[in-house]
């Protein structure tokens, strides 16, 4: 037998061409008579567009076009990014596009940009989000826009809202959405409990931070096919997007997904619509590329949010209710909001008796919403670990067992309403429980401390498919439409090896587009292993019957018998007898062959969630003097299901926990009373640089995920969900102090640390 | 991110230079790691940029009572100068050390840190600390400027429109200890506060601080340091408070004394 390649560390299929340059990212492509755009930004928070004035813009050389909405060949309904892409009659936040400079070169176009002049009728800029949603506020939107349907929620976590109620709540018309989750009496148990514990959370708009600021290229080929060469987490979203957002047929739209300089959940159908639209107004190849400044100011990052979470427990540590407000601030998204994952998973990996959880959508002035690595998680999560360890406090008792006690076991039913599947959060936090680390926290240093918490993300789901080819060589193509996005591609060569029988180096794994692929969602919501995975495996069998069968007629012995070792078909217990995958191969490739193409096609159509779970230790230093924390050692422990690569697997949890570092410490995006944006370079916005990352001890739990490829699970997401509720509990054990707002910055912890000597 | 349109000349000698720069809508161009990113976001708009890379101005000279640093000096020569390696210059090579990163250390100098005169940054303090003159010249003259008297508020220096700074000249005094200290910026990694101290062996000490106010300063001599700073115009923003960085200020100032005398400890 061939030894297994399911668990066996090995570098990214990608590693090479990126470490090396030689991979061709999206704006790198030559496109012959391409035209350059870029954006006007609104300087306005919130107003109404009364002109736009081109003439000097169109008068300077190069420049080919100054276009708005209406040039563009949009259906006009809906007001969300894809349809209306350019502000129509009114901005709804500083930074929103109104108007592309398109030009010959990026220069021209850039000068030019400076030459157009918008003219605007202020409106009050809605900034407070708690505000914004009593009766009678001024709201974020004006103008009456006609609906655009879209189905941006669902790439996520397509997550329902809990039950309707009849609960007259007085609410202004700036609440787009409401959730209400409830079972039992939770104030009544509340009452009831022996410790009660409570506080409000507020977390800021944080940016996702890709390496590459987003792109997009688009032409139109002489049969009026519509190419969209663009940065996306998923092509065939896009094509949807793009012909709801143009009216267009799907076929006459054909999207090409480039290698992806990271996303995060930011790169979906926003920067599309502009390169197209402009293409189809003009009828030339159109570039949008933006500069960083532009990626700060006109893109969708994460929602600010307000939690306000009391809970409960017995004398004896058990968990009794959960009451919730959380308030997700939406910006100018209309389409969807975090309201409905939040809700569910401020419940954590835990038991509770009564829940009683409300959620608010709620449109401001600020930027639109975007997805962000575990998009609603990390904002919850800071808020229920935070309280856990206040409860433990109160109970006196170990708050890693406080939680070890009530973490959900397969079968106890979640606030969703629907039971746990198999998920391992009593065996990370055993996992880190025995961890050096947990077991000396109390002989540390002055101003040291440890923390724990825990956080799980659901896991999402979508039909799939791939293909494997074998080629006349003997290697194998493996043809899926995912965008390889954190190492997916290198994990379905170790699927296609090991179902197949060759090793990962004789596979290729090929992204197709739109005109040319096997069906795949968009690379989000920790689904693509779990589901395309799943497809790849299934298609490597097939593939595999095929060889099996051609190899039989050619050893003359029957299929059951063979077995693939080594890139060879032999008979079981006689490798003499034998014959390579290669000649079997080429005696199929070729003109007057014998067999079939050695070539399989499968699909899968997951119908439940695989969640991941993950708990986490921060050790930090608090520096009294000037509130300055240092995050001194790292440890996760995560249920992956499967480590199909545990080098990958490591890689996805130590950058969930960087990215976490951010949340904790340093990432805030603000803007000022009036809507403005402050902070839209990285000499404003922080972000964990390597000198701040320290090292992460990185423990790989498996309960295997019974859909799951080799019970492979989806382990994007659930990495970041609780590293800073970690680090905030880690700089309560240091000091004492805790705070009730992300990041922890040095001012916000100096003050802190002042209010508690007072 | 793309600047306007600007004419590029390099000079081979000072004098062709100084005489490009007479030229009202002309700049200097050092390192280029504050020029650049001002013009790209168009901040700033010359019309021709005068290379001053090529003027030999990047020399580390030391004599017996003075040490003379070329404006064309970078960051990483700085930190990496045998002739630095002593108590009394550590807050030089300390303070280069701690500014940006390597890509930046390489290319930025301290000619151009001083005539951009950020209010945060770092090497600005270093120079008021140890009592240095800015050498400058135009097309006409040279003259010689008190560190003290130069930095006349944000992005404002003494310099007059077509003055190159040339060389800065730091005296050497017998046995003295300075240090810099700092907390950095989250993001950007300039000053929040920074602070250089200078003592001496008869039991003097020079302080200044930077990226606390309108432009770097010089505590008074006379008063005690943390006094001084409670009366000080401390600048605030949503990175620091007012009260916060002035409480910071006073921090930076006691850590870089205390390395300061550790220096000088270290020199006797
Ligand atoms: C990523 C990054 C991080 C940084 N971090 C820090 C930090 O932590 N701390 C810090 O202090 N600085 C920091 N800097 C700024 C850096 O130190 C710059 O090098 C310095 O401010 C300017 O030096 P320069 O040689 O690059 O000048 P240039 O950018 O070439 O010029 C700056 C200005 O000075 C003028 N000029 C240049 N040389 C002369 C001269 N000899 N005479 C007269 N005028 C002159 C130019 O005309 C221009 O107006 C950072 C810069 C970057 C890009």
């Amino acid at each position: 037998m061939t030894e297994s390649v399911i668990g066996v560390a090995r570098a990214r299929v990608d590693a090479p061409d990126k470490v090396t340059g030689a991979t061709r990212f999206a704006a790198d492509g030559h496109v012959h008579g391409l035209l350059h755009a870029r954006l006007v930004l609104s300087p306005e928070a919130h107003a109404l567009i009364q002109r736009v004035e081109r003439n000097a813009a169109l008068a300077m050389p190069g420049v080919v076009a100054v276009l708005t909405a209406d040039d563009l060949p949009l259906t006009g309904a809906g007001s969300d990014r894809t349809t209306e892409p350019l502000a129509r009659t009114e901005v709804v936040f500083a930074g929103q596009p109104v108007a592309l400079v398109v030009a010959e070169n990026e220069a021209a176009a850039e000068d030019a940009v400076e030459a157009v002049v918008v003219q605007y009728e202020p409106l009050p800029a809605v900034v407070d989000v708690e505000d914004a949603m009593l009766p009678g506020r001024a709201l974020a939107r004006v103008v009456e826009e006609e609906a655009g349907g879209g189905d941006m929620e669902s790439i996520h976590a397509g997550v329902d809202n809990g039950q309707e109620d009849g609960d007259e709540e007085q609410l202004s018309d700036n609440v787009l959405d409401t959730v209400h989750r409830s079972s039992g009496d939770a104030t009544a148990l509340l009452e009831t409990s022996d410790v009660v514990v409570s506080g409000t959370f507020r977390t800021p708009w944080v940016y996702q931070a890709y390496i590459e600021p987003q792109v997009a290229t688009a032409w139109l080929e002489p049969n009026e096919t519509l190419v969209v060469s663009t940065s996306t987490q998923g092509s065939f979203v896009t094509q949807r997007e793009l012909a709801r957002a143009f009216g267009l047929p799907l076929e006459r739209i054909r999207v090409v997904a480039e290698p992806l300089g990271g996303a995060f959940g930011g790169k979906l159908a926003l920067m599309e619509p502009l390169a197209a639209g402009a293409a189809l107004a003009l009828r030339r190849p159109v570039r949008v590329v933006l500069t960083r400044a532009e990626d700060f100011q006109a893109t969708n990052p994460a929602s600010a949010q307000v939690t306000h979470l009391k809970l409960g427990a017995r004398k004896d540590g058990t968990l009794t209710a959960l009451t919730a407000r959380m308030i997700v601030d939406r910006g100018s998204n209309a389409g969807w909001g975090v309201e409905g994952i939040t809700t569910l998973l401020v419940a954590g990996p835990y038991r509770w008796k009564a829940h009683d959880i409300r959620g608010y959508g709620v449109q401001t002035n600020r930027f639109t919403f975007g997805a962000y690595r575990g998009p609603g998680a990390p904002t919850a999560a800071f808020a229920l670990e935070t309280l856990l360890d206040e409860l433990a406090a109160e109970l006196e008792v170990d708050p890693l067992e406080l939680r070890l006690q009530n973490a959900v076991v397969e079968a106890d039913v979640g606030v969703s309403g629907n039971p746990f599947p198999r998920m391992g959060a009593v065996e990370v936090l055993e996992r880190i429980r025995e961890h050096p680390l947990w077991k000396t926290r109390a002989s540390l240093p002055a101003d040291e401390g440890v923390g724990v918490a825990a956080g799980y993300w659901p896991g999402g789901t979508e039909p799939a498919a791939a293909v494997c080819r074998v080629n006349q060589d003997g290697t194998m193509t493996v043809v899926t439409s995912a965008v390889d996005m954190s190492g997916v591609n290198t994990g379905f060569a170790a699927i296609a090896a090991e179902t197949f029988g060759l090793s990962p180096d004789q596979i290729r794994v090929v992204a197709a587009d739109t005109a040319t692929g096997p069906y795949s969602g968009a690379s989000a919501g920790s689904k693509v292993t779990y589901t395309v995975g799943a497809a790849v495996l299934k298609a490597a069998e097939a593939a595999r019957e095929k060889l099996l069968k051609a190899a039989s007629e050619e050893l003359e012995i029957a299929p059951a018998d063979l077995e693939v070792v080594d890139g060879a078909v032999r008979a079981v217990g006689s490798p003499d007898h034998s014959i390579t995958v290669a000649e079997i191969s080429a005696k199929a490739l070729r003109f007057g062959g014998r067999y079939e193409p050695i070539e399989g096609h499968g699909g899968s159509a997951q119908t439940r969630g695989a969640p991941s779970v993950a708990a986490h230790l921060a050790h930090v230093r608090v520096d009294q003097e000037t509130g300055e924390v240092t995050l001194l050692a790292h440890v996760i422990a995560q249920d992956v299901g499967r480590a199909l690569n545990p080098a990958l697997v490591e890689g996805q949890m130590r950058g969930g926990v960087a990215q976490g570092i951010g949340w904790a410490l340093f990432e805030e995006l603000v803007h000022d009373e009036s809507g403005q944006l402050l902070t839209s370079s990285f000499l404003d916005y922080a972000i964990p640089l390597a000198d701040r990352v320290p090292d992460i001890d990185t423990l790989i739990v498996e309960v295997p995920a019974p859909d799951g490829p080799f019970g492979a699970k989806g382990i994007g997401e659930a990495p970041v969900i609780a590293a800073a509720p970690a680090i905030a509990n880690a700089v309560a054990a240091a000091v004492g102090i805790r705070l009730r707002e992300l990041p922890m910055t040095a001012p916000r912890v100096w003050a802190a640390l002042e209010d508690a000597q007072a | 991110m793309i600047p306007a349109a600007v004419e590029h000349v390099r000079p081979e000698t000072l004098d062709e230079a100084l005489d490009a720069l007479t030229d009202p809508e002309a700049k200097a161009l050092a390192g280029g790691q504050s020029l650049l990113p001002v013009m790209k976001l168009r901040i700033v708009r010359p019309s021709v940029l005068v290379d001053i890379g090529r003027l030999g101005l990047g020399g580390v000279q030391l004599g017996d009572n003075e040490l003379r640093l070329g404006a064309l000096a970078t960051w990483d020569t700085l930190e990496s100068a045998p002739e630095l390696k002593r108590p009394s210059l550590a807050a030089l090579a300390g303070c280069a050390a701690e500014i940006g990163d390597l890509q930046v250390r390489n290319r930025g100098t301290l000619g151009g840190s001083l005539a951009h005169a950020d209010p945060a940054s770092d090497m600005p303090a270093v120079v008021l600390a140890l009592g240095a003159e800015v050498v400058v010249r135009d097309a006409r003259a040279e003259r010689k400027l008190s560190a003290e008297k130069f930095f006349l508020g944000p992005f404002t220096t003494a310099l007059a429109p077509g003055e190159l700074i040339t060389e800065v000249v730091f005296p050497l005094v017998e046995g003295s200890g300075s240090a810099y200290a700092k907390v950095e910026h989250p993001a950007s990694g300039f000053a929040l506060a920074g602070a250089a101290a200078h003592v001496t062996p008869d039991g003097k000490r020079s302080v200044a601080v930077t990226g606390v106010g309108a432009h770097p300063f010089l505590l008074p001599a006379d008063a005690d340091p943390l006094d001084a700073l409670t009366e000080a115009e401390i600048y605030g923003d949503r990175f620091a408070p007012t009260e916060y960085r002035r409480h910071l200020a006073g921090v930076v100032v006691r850590r870089a004394l205390d390395r300061a005398r550790e220096n000088m400890e270290k020199a006797a």
